[in-house]
């Protein structure tokens, strides 16, 4: 009795769990979205004006490694004040 | 003669049970994972320390005030505690007035007595040791994991996660590591093999997480008998990220599929950045608000980064704050390494679904990942979704080592980064359920 009770409990708490994960998540990929659509909508001009600044994707692919070495170079710092 | 003999009764070294030598032989254990291997040594290290300033004999530093005058059993005091309770102690000898003045206080339910229990303690001069009071002002109060998380926020960049916001969904796919855990601890429970309750599977799931502030966070307040273990696995785990994903993703993956190529990630305006932890806030507020401590302290981190207008804020959140609060926050951690709730059988369970967890949470990202590579017209490395059990940053620096063996060409780092940093949200989500369902 007992122990099917707490079964059944872990079993409720992993649908509801995972439901709720799932739900939010894809409820934070619309909202997210959205955002993005709006900004970049009325605020056109403005990414030429200032561009963004140069990630890892705007640049090529030979340059890449140099980047990538340095990146990761940041996130050892990064990890070590974690 | 006697002043000798006083003195050598009053060692360390004559009142060092064996629990006590074992236990501190696993801190110095914790202190040697930290200090050679190189284990998440920003807080194994204070744990391990603490582990063993909370285990030395007779100091009792990890001991409340009460719990010190219980363990010095000084007849007087004890007397008034026996009258409180409506006890008599016969007074034959001090084992036998502890057998029966300690299990009636262990069994005392009623909180109005066990206060002025306290209070008498108190007053008889007994104080809370060093440690108990970190454990009070950081854990149970549950401010220094949420002041971490403040500085992960301040520390992360959501750029990657909102040029590919589909990214999210590896991060909640990861999750199902810690609900499966879950119901492994009632399973096992359930086989008698240990006694977990819902609560305590929960906080033991949670380690799937594979986010310490979150795990210390849960266990706080579901679990706190079992902070110590959960607390050790979850950070000596995730220092073995890069040795416990890579084997599961390249079973779960082909070479063809780890050697996809995925296209360049869109640049990200400061505007979407800064509007996106308050948008996240907002949908906290809206529908979980029992995560909002964990993920509201994140957002809060994360705007300071992102607003730029309060640059001094954002590197005392990352840099001062969270150092001080990890040196405060392990050393309150290891006061929960004491003998009688570590050395337990329940501690072997926790290490070995904790374990289990991890693996689960990889599987399930990496599984997820071969999907929408299949549903999207957008190519998906699969190897990306591992990186959304969290553990920022080494599993996304996973992610990227496994698909270089594939193919050197391929750099997959910014792409995981995504999930990774949804893995955190993902947990902080996971976590809230859990709290709103369980207490």
């Amino acid at each position: 009795m007992h122990t099917t009770n707490l079964m059944t409990e872990g079993f409720n708490l992993m649908l509801m769990g995972m439901g709720f994960v799932f739900t939010f998540l894809t409820l934070l990929v619309i909202a997210t979205t959205l955002m993005s659509k709006i900004i970049l909508h009325f605020s056109k001009p403005e990414p030429v004006a200032k561009p963004a600044k140069p990630t890892a994707s705007t640049l090529t692919q030979d340059k890449n490694t140099e980047l990538i070495a340095a990146i990761s170079a940041a996130i050892h710092l990064h990890r070590q004040q974690k | 003669m006697d002043k000798i003999l006083l003195l050598w009764e009053g060692s360390g070294l004559y009142n060092l049970s064996l629990p006590q030598f074992i236990m501190i032989a696993i801190c110095l254990s914790l202190l040697y994972l930290a200090i050679v291997k190189k284990f998440e040594p920003l807080l194994l290290l204070p744990i391990g320390f603490g582990g063993l300033l909370a285990n030395i004999p007779e100091a009792g530093l990890a001991l409340s005030a009460f719990e010190q005058s219980l363990a010095v059993f000084e007849p007087a005091l004890m007397q008034s505690y026996a009258d409180k309770l409506g006890l008599v102690l016969d007074g034959a000898s001090k084992v036998a007035n502890q057998e029966i003045l300690l299990p009636a206080i262990k069994s005392l339910e009623d909180p109005v007595i066990m206060q002025e229990l306290k209070t008498m303690a108190a007053v008889a001069g007994y104080t809370d040791g060093m440690l108990n009071t970190f454990y009070q002002v950081t854990i149970a109060s549950g401010a220094a994991p949420l002041i971490i998380f403040m500085g992960v926020g301040a520390m992360t960049d959501f750029g990657p996660l909102l040029a590919n916001p589909r990214t999210l969904f590896l991060g909640a796919a990861a999750q199902f590591g810690i609900f499966a855990t879950v119901l492994g601890a009632v399973g096992l429970s359930s086989l008698g093999i240990v006694d977990f309750n819902i609560n305590q599977a929960a906080a033991i799931g949670i380690i799937g997480g594979a986010d310490g502030p979150t795990a210390i966070y849960v266990a706080s307040i579901l679990a706190p008998e079992l902070l110590g273990a959960i607390a050790v696995a979850a950070y000596s785990y995730m220092a073995l990220v890069p040795l416990i994903q890579p084997p599961i993703m390249r079973a779960l993956t082909t070479k063809a599929e780890r050697a996809i190529v995925m296209s360049q990630l869109r640049p990200v305006t400061k505007r979407e950045k800064i509007i996106f932890p308050i948008a996240v806030l907002v949908l906290v507020a809206l529908f979980l608000p029992s995560a909002a401590p964990l993920l509201g302290m994140f957002c809060l981190g994360n705007l300071m980064r992102e607003s730029g207008v309060v640059d001094r804020l954002s590197d005392t959140a990352q840099n001062a704050l969270i150092n001080i609060t990890t040196i405060f926050l392990g050393l309150a951690v290891g006061s929960k390494l004491v003998a009688h709730l570590f050395l337990t059988v329940e501690t072997l369970g926790i290490l070995a679904l904790g374990i289990v967890a991890f693996g689960i949470g990889t599987a399930t990202g990496v599984l997820m990942a071969k999907l929408m590579n299949k549903m999207s017209k957008m190519p998906i490395n699969p190897l990306i979704g591992s990186a959304g059990v969290s553990a920022v940053p080494m599993a996304a620096r996973v992610s990227n080592k496994v698909g270089l063996e594939a193919n050197p060409q391929n750099f997959l780092l910014m792409h995981a980064m995504g999930p990774n940093v949804a893995g955190v949200i993902g947990s902080a989500v996971a976590a809230g359920v859990m709290i709103m369902y369980l207490s």
